[in-house]
């Protein structure tokens, strides 16, 4: 499938949802607390760039908003966001986003329009405290504004299937980095997509039963305990344990960057001469890898007599809006929170492990965090001895032929042509 | 007729479309250079066309490698590498100790580090604005009233460059209308001009590590203007081949003759 | 007009130079002993001045390299490592300075011991300071003060009070400085005492003509963030009004013929502030008010000094939405008798220009006044163009004749 297919097949499922009576509610960072949306009865949906945007923004915002505001405000400027029923912002996040969401609320008035306003400190108590407010406070005016109440066993199917996604996902994050042949770079995005444009349990089978046999394709070349070790440590963040793979005939890399589309990515890697995105061992994508390795989030069932055998013992509770915060937090940095050393030690310590020959860095153009960023990302590389390349990449892709181009050098010069 | 392995290289362009036959020593045979037009793909066959007429070939004689923006259009081509590569290899084959190449060509500006054997290590493309290409010189060229030959030359003219400080071409052209309406002289804009080109390329340079010494390719490296202020920038003397736009054709064909196939 | 300026020289002026040697001086002792923070413009200050730690304000410092026009030289040795010349050019700025101190306007700021960020002017300063901290190897603290959406709820004071907390532990453990009670209220009481005369001379520009005009204000306003809490602040301001009144009560203008009375927003283009405000005068066009040093409001109270910190630093005029931005510039524009307002559209600064193009459709039409929007950046003068602006200026100055 294309890109652009791609972005009409999630429309047209949501466009299906909203037919069908479902109310859904776009939102735009990729630590929202969906089991909360869909504890209410809604539909959560990560609102995507599209590539095929031409215009909109221009009598609202300044062409310095970042490419990723600029592409989703034109969108609905363009009246395509109209199937949902709402748009779930970010705050404290970035100055583009925090602003955007404001001009938004004036030039769509009609627009129901919530926040979640998120710590910038790492985790700490206090953070988690404040978020798991700005959660209770979300539930409130989702209640509110939807005339939708919080249903605690539908807060619990909603936690179990976000959790079952989350650890099958991980486990096929981690297995690519041993065997990137065994389910491609696309593939997996794709399911990553589908599941983000309207989670429901159908989508977790799905994504189960590849989870399944993979982990067979993986026991049967002996890298099943390996793809497991990686997956645990990318969780805690520490790859001490970590096996190395084994070599390639091709170099490989690692992608990095913020709310970059993990499709496009894919998409320009598998139109170059000669090369597939079996090239990409990890992305490290806001919208990829930190959305996946989020740990669960501890809600107790709300039937405990489904408990199921050989399960772990009970951990203890706490309130589920703080056990949300507690994962959301957990997820690991994004470049908008402190903690630069630690996502650089970080990265230093994921090139020296999974044996990778390059980093390419992404950077949407006027993103404040991924721009400041990316200078501290190709130092770390260099220190770990990696060669890293800058990739200017917007949501609509218009210098495509030259990021091919870039990108492609780069492999030559990292590889032999 | 030639004997033993041939190498073509074309280089597809935005500006122009440069063609260059190679036998297996690595002397050229034959080369072409002409204006890639709206129509790139007839512009690479018409190129290889005449190469392989000059030195009396087929197509089929030699191994063909495609390079340039239009690398893709190169029908006869059996591999496809990107510019960056080819103008270090042919870089390389003619002066083996240039270690960093600047190349600036019609909408591209790039400064390549090269390695011991020839092969890029590091390298820098100017971001999507005109601003640091050949386009921006044709830009200002046209509104100063003069051709691409005669700006250079122009620029050298002045003692005292103008301040030309906008990056953007857009916004550096509004500058140059005002300067010239302020009754600046015509040689202190064009060297302004060019001082400002010169800087944008010199943070290219420095960003991938200045190390000498230094050649320049492309169309732009005829230009006696800015082989002085990009000297002056980075304090270093330059290295020009005799037809700088050819590097990255015969880079091509090098790599052609080197293929096992 | 023959020989006399357009625009009148302020008197008390003059005791700015004296100020900001001082304070530069302060800062290099203070970085000599081991004592030096860099801090953020909205940063709670008075903490730190009361634990004796001396503090240098980098936006301050890319005011100063804006107004010696080295702007795109000093950025672009941030360029030259790799930092996007998209970024905020207080930062590169910045960032150019510690890479060259030879090459830049004072040869830079004093090397800190540490790094204090404050989140509520803008959500950049984090990665600002991080990349300082990288080169520096000085520790970053965050003061965490989120955008506020609505109204200030307890959670969010709760969670800037322990951020507080955090901030004493840090700079005691970084420093080795301790901080009591009475130093801080001391400390609040001259800061606020600076910043109350401070909004003496701003309200006074309600006056026709205005006593002050923008580059009067942007120019004075430099000890109120840098020196809040220090004595020889509070008496400058002192002076300061003292001449306004002066100004105010013999009809004395800061502009010699005052046509047009008009709002500014956002910060002044630093490598081009007399010029353009300068030239402005000449066509009578007066700014009695904007909204940049009507920004520094919020005095910290002495009877609970710590949430008063919370509440008052969490409450600054960028850390809240477009609908409070709007509303400030409605009263400003009623409050000063106002006929229109300028909106410079700074790249540099999303926090403060995002948002520009509705808030002027809305500021319009609650007030009945016209505005334009000129864009450019305050220190990085590449991205100026003059005529562009000077047509659209002219434009707006067409409407009141």
């Amino acid at each position: 499938m294309s890109y652009g297919e791609i972005i009409e097949n999630s429309a047209q499922r949501l466009q299906d949802l909203t037919r069908k009576g479902s109310m859904v509610v776009g939102y735009l960072y990729p630590h929202t607390p969906i089991e909360l949306l869909m504890a209410h009865g809604l539909t959560p949906s990560l609102i995507r760039v599209n590539p095929s945007v031409v215009a909109g923004f221009e009598d609202s915002l300044q062409t310095f908003s970042c490419a990723f505001t600029r592409n989703i405000f034109s969108q609905r400027a363009n009246g395509n966001l109209l199937s949902l029923s709402g748009v779930l912002f970010p705050g404290n996040t970035c100055d583009a986003l925090q602003n955007v969401a404001d001009v938004w609320r004036f030039r769509f008035p009609g627009d129901k329009i919530l926040r979640v306003t998120y710590p910038a400190t790492a985790l700490t108590e206090h953070a988690v405290d404040f978020l798991a407010n700005e959660f209770r406070f979300l539930s409130d005016n989702i209640a509110k504004m939807f005339d939708r109440q919080i249903s605690a066993t539908e807060l619990a199917d909603a936690a179990s299937i976000v959790n079952d996604f989350r650890e099958a996902m991980q486990f096929l994050y981690a297995a690519r980095v041993y065997d990137s042949n065994a389910i491609t770079y696309s593939e997996l995005v794709s399911l990553l997509r589908k599941f983000l444009t309207a989670p429901d349990r159908s989508v977790v089978d799905e994504i189960a039963e590849r989870f399944r046999e993979i982990r067979q394709v993986l026991e049967k070349n002996g890298h099943l305990n390996s793809a497991d070790i990686l997956k645990d440590g990318l969780l805690i963040g520490n790859l001490e344990k970590v096996v190395t793979p084994p070599s390639n005939e091709f170099p490989r890399i690692v992608v990095v960057g913020g709310m970059v589309e993990p499709q496009a990515i894919a998409s320009i890697v598998n139109n170059l001469d000669g090369v597939s995105d079996n090239i990409i061992a990890l992305d490290l994508l806001s919208f990829g890898f930190k959305t996946v390795f989020t740990p669960k989030t501890l809600i107790p069932p709300a039937n405990k007599g489904t408990k199921p055998i050989g399960a772990a013992p009970e951990p203890s509770y706490e309130g589920p809006f703080k056990a949300m915060a507690r994962a959301v937090l957990q997820a690991p940095l994004e470049p908008t929170q402190e903690g630069l050393t630690t996502r650089t030690e970080f990265l230093k310590q994921l090139l020296t492990k999974i044996g990778v020959q390059g980093l390419v860095v992404c950077e949407q153009s006027f993103c404040d965090p991924d721009e400041f960023e990316a200078p501290s990302l190709e130092k770390a590389a260099e220190k770990a001895g990696i060669p890293s390349l800058r990739f200017p990449i917007d949501p609509e892709l218009s210098d495509r032929g030259r990021l091919e181009g870039r990108l492609q050098t780069f492999l030559e010069t990292i590889g032999e042509v | 007729m030639a004997s033993g392995k041939l190498g073509i290289g074309v280089d597809v362009g935005s500006t122009t479309t440069k063609a260059v036959l190679i036998d297996h020593t690595g002397s050229i045979l034959a080369s072409h250079l002409m204006n890639t037009g709206a129509a790139a793909e007839a512009a690479a066959l018409k190129c290889i066309d005449e190469i392989c007429k000059m030195a009396k070939i087929t197509p089929n004689d030699a191994t063909t490698i495609g390079t340039g923006y239009g690398r893709a259009l190169v029908e006869s081509a059996f591999k496809r590498v990107t510019e960056i590569t080819c103008h270090s290899v042919g870089v390389h084959h003619l002066n083996p100790d240039i270690r960093l190449l600047i190349d600036v060509g019609g909408q591209d500006s790039k400064v390549i580090r090269i390695g011991p054997k020839g092969r890029p290590e590091d390298f820098e493309i100017n971001d999507k604005c005109s601003a640091g290409t050949g386009r921006f010189l044709e830009v200002m060229a046209r509104v100063l009233e003069v051709t691409m030959d005669e700006l250079g030359p122009l620029a050298l003219k002045s003692d005292s460059p103008c301040d030309i400080s906008s990056t953007c071409t857009v916004f550096a052209e509004s500058e140059v209308i005002g300067r010239i309406g302020a009754g600046d002289a015509p040689h202190d804009i064009a060297a302004g001009i060019h001082r400002s080109m010169a800087s944008k390329i010199a943070t290219l340079s420095k960003r991938v590590g200045v190390v000498q010494p230094i050649g320049v390719t492309g169309g732009v490296a005829q230009n006696p203007a800015f082989k002085h202020y990009i000297s002056r920038q980075l304090d270093s003397e330059l290295w020009v081949p005799d037809i700088p736009q050819l590097t990255g054709a015969l880079g091509a064909a090098v790599l052609a003759l080197k293929d096992p196939s | 007009m023959t020989e006399e300026k357009a625009y009148r020289r302020l008197e008390s002026s003059k005791e700015l130079q004296q100020i900001s040697f001082q304070h530069m001086l302060e800062g290099h002792h203070a970085s000599e002993e081991g004592r030096l923070a860099w801090v953020t413009s909205g940063f709670p200050v008075e903490i730190p001045v009361a634990m004796d730690v001396g503090v240098v304000y980098p936006e301050q410092y890319g005011a100063v390299v804006g107004a010696n026009k080295v702007g795109p030289m000093v950025c672009g040795f941030a360029e030259d490592i790799g930092y996007s010349s998209e970024l905020c050019s207080y930062a590169r700025a910045s960032i150019g300075s510690i890479l060259k101190p030879s090459e830049s306007p004072l040869e830079g700021l004093p090397k800190p011991q540490a790094l204090l960020a404050c989140n509520n002017i803008c959500g950049s300063v984090l990665k600002w300071y991080d990349a300082v901290s990288e080169l520096t190897e000085a520790p970053v603290f965050l003061l965490d003060t989120p955008a506020l959406d609505v109204e200030q709820q307890p959670h969010h004071i709760e969670y800037v009070r322990h951020g507080i907390d955090n901030l004493i532990e840090f700079l005691s453990t970084t420093l080795g400085s301790t901080l009591t009670d009475e130093r801080l209220i001391e400390t609040a009481k001259l800061s606020s005492e600076a910043i109350t005369l401070w909004q003496k001379s701003l309200k006074a520009c309600k006056a026709k003509p205005t006593p002050l005009n923008c580059a009067d204000r942007f120019l004075t306003m430099a000890p109120v963030v840098s020196s809040r809490g220090k004595q020889y602040c509070v008496d400058f301001y002192k002076t300061l009004y003292e001449e306004v009144e002066s100004r105010v009560k013999e009809g004395i203008g800061a502009i010699r013929d005052e046509k047009v009375r008009l709002l500014w927003d956002n910060i002044p283009p630093w490598f081009q502030i007399f010029r353009f405000f300068n030239g402005m005068a000449q066509r009578g066009v007066a700014f009695p008010a904007d909204t940049y040093t009507h920004a520094w409001s919020g005095a910290v109270e002495a009877d609970d000094p710590y949430t008063s910190v919370a509440t008052v630093y969490s409450n600054s005029y960028l850390n809240k939405g477009l609908e409070a931005k709007a509303d400030k510039m409605e009263h400003l524009i009623k409050d000063y008798d106002l006929d229109g307002f300028i909106m410079f559209s700074v790249r540099s600064c999303k926090r403060y220009s995002l948002g520009q193009m509705v808030t002027r459709e809305i500021v319009t039409e609650r007030t009945g006044v016209p505005g334009t929007i000129i864009e450019g950046d305050m220190v990085d003068s590449r991205l100026f163009n003059e005529a562009q602006i000077g047509t659209r200026v002219d434009a707006l100055l067409e409407m009141f004749v």
